[in-house]
């Protein structure tokens, strides 16, 4: 039971983005990914639920290799392995109470009223419940980056990918966000993978943290790893310094 | 020369692509119909979006034509009297040309150009992804419902179109050319048949097609931003009139 990269490559054209990610991620787990922006970290996530087909390399996801199965049996997966997208991608045309009910509609064989109930629960979780009958485009980014967790855990998944949850999130929200991850994890024993820049983040919540840098996985570990670590990289990274040996590109 | 012919071999290998993507995205389509497999709340909330609401502009459309083919023969049918030829002639044309000509373009312009613009944002904004994270089939969820809404509804367009273009024909007879209404009447029915009603429906229900397909997969490739979603729009409507006139020939010279 867990979600396994092995010696992952993608490319687009002839850019390289990930030249052999390896890293893994159990039920339970907390793993943050972090890395400078354009590095691949939301194109690592993506290829957990298929969105993405590595150029080389196995992805899999309780056993099953992700990249060789069907469309058809991704969407097994998919009910599995819930996403909040790093833009949130909720519906336009739907109100937020809508975007939260389609997946339950869909999935789950409840009564109406049942579906809404869920779905208003959820909201409320995540303190969306007051704006329910809002649409998307009324509201700023970080209420739409709530209600697309409400939205992801609309059904129960194993496992939740979070691209960037508190980015554009004040910090009481921003807390709030990390406590529900941890509660997913403790409670639901879901593994978490959370792509993050957010410091106070990481350093409350994670487990494990993954660096990506240059392609690969640079450095995979426990939480302690990368408070010890004497690596130049990392350390500039962790201290967010401006000089030092990381390569930013576009810099 | 290398470069004229390197040109060509683009453009014929982009033809293809193009053409393939399409006929991919029509077996998905009808892979999706047996047995039907859509989103029926989807479906009503288009056939209301895409036929309700182009009712007013269809209207307007149709009657207009109904009258302009009117005037264009006012002319005509003043000097040689030729008021016996006008329903006739009106009905005739508004049946089986004008009406499913203009209301297919009109119907691109309106649903198919919003459609490709609406998928295409989804697809920028990582909506369409979103749906796949969720489970949910986009084919099943947003284009069947798509396709089907636009093929029926430009159908029933069509005949509303009829009924109006010719109510605007015989108002605009006895307003412009003389007729009378008893002998644009006699001249409608005598000499328009059934079968020009169905030449021309079967036109509306092959536009139809035309429309969905080609704005849908237009809203679905975009790529590059906002800008990738203007020049998809363009595309769409472009290759839907194309595709509505160049059929229409064909169909005109099969089905006479
Ligand atoms: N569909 C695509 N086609 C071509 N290139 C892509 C595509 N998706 C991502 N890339 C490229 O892959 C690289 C990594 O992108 P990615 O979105 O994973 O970065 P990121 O680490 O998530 O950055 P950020 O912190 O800014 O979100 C970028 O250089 C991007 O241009
Ligand atoms: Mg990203």
């Amino acid at each position: 039971m867990s979600i396994i990269f092995k010696d992952v490559h993608r490319y687009f054209g002839s850019k390289k983005v990930l030249t052999g990610v390896n890293m893994s991620v159990q039920p339970g787990e907390k793993l943050f990914v972090i890395g400078t922006s354009g590095v691949g970290k939301s194109v690592t996530i993506k290829h957990i639920i298929g969105l993405l087909k590595p150029t080389s390399g196995e992805v899999s996801v309780d056993g099953v290799r992700v990249d060789k199965v069907s469309e058809k049996e991704l969407f097994t997966i998919r009910r599995k392995v819930a996403m909040v997208f790093q833009a949130s991608a909720l519906f336009d045309s739907l109100s937020l109470l809508e975007n939260v009910m389609l997946p339950i509609r869909k999935h789950l064989k409840l009564k109406d009223a049942e579906v809404r109930k869920k779905a208003m629960a959820l909201l409320d979780e995540v303190g969306m419940l007051k704006h329910a009958g809002l649409y998307p485009s009324e509201i700023g980014d970080g209420m739409r980056k709530r209600v697309a967790i409400a939205r992801a855990l609309s059904l129960d998944p194993a496992y939740v990918l979070f691209d960037e949850p508190t980015t554009g999130l004040d910090p009481v929200s921003a807390r709030r966000v990390d406590s529900l991850i941890s509660q997913l994890a403790t409670e639901r024993n879901a593994g978490c993978i959370i792509v993050s820049h957010d410091l106070v983040s990481i350093f409350s919540t994670a487990t494990k943290i993954a660096m990506v840098y240059k392609g690969i996985i640079y450095k995979e570990g426990p939480i302690e790893d990368f408070h010890s670590s004497t690596d130049p990289v990392i350390r500039q990274f962790l201290s967010g310094s401006s000089s030092g040996p990381m390569e930013t590109p576009g810099f | 020369m290398y470069n004229l012919i390197a040109k060509i071999g683009e453009g014929a290998l982009n033809l293809c692509h193009e053409t393939g993507g399409l006929l991919h995205l029509l077996f998905m389509v009808i892979k999706s119909l047996f047995p039907p497999r859509f989103d029926p709340g989807e479906f009503l909330r288009n056939l209301y979006k895409m036929g309700v609401k182009s009712v007013p502009i269809i209207i307007l459309t149709a009657f207009f034509t109904g009258g302009i083919m009117v005037i264009q023969a006012s002319v005509f049918v003043k000097r040689f009297g030729a008021t016996s030829l006008v329903g006739w002639g009106a009905g005739y044309a508004v049946f089986r040309e004008v009406g499913p000509i203009l209301l297919g373009l009109m119907f691109s312009g309106r649903v198919g150009s919003n459609n490709t613009a609406e998928l295409g944002t989804m697809v920028v904004t990582e909506q369409i992804d979103g749906l796949k994270a969720l489970g949910i089939d986009p084919m099943q969820y947003l284009i069947v419902p798509r396709v089907l809404s636009m093929i029926i509804m430009l159908f029933l367009l069509t005949i509303i179109g009829d009924v109006i273009a010719i109510v605007g024909a015989a108002l605009f007879g006895i307003l412009i050319a003389d007729v009378s209404f008893a002998a644009f009447w006699t001249s409608f029915s005598q000499n328009v048949h059934v079968a020009d009603v169905v030449h021309g429906l079967i036109k509306a229900g092959v536009f139809g097609f035309i429309v969905s397909l080609t704005s849908c997969y237009a809203g679905m490739t975009v790529r590059g931003g906002a800008v990738g979603v203007g020049r998809a729009v363009n595309n769409a409507v472009v290759t839907a009139a194309l595709g509505i006139v160049i059929s229409d020939y064909f169909l005109t010279y099969s089905l006479s």
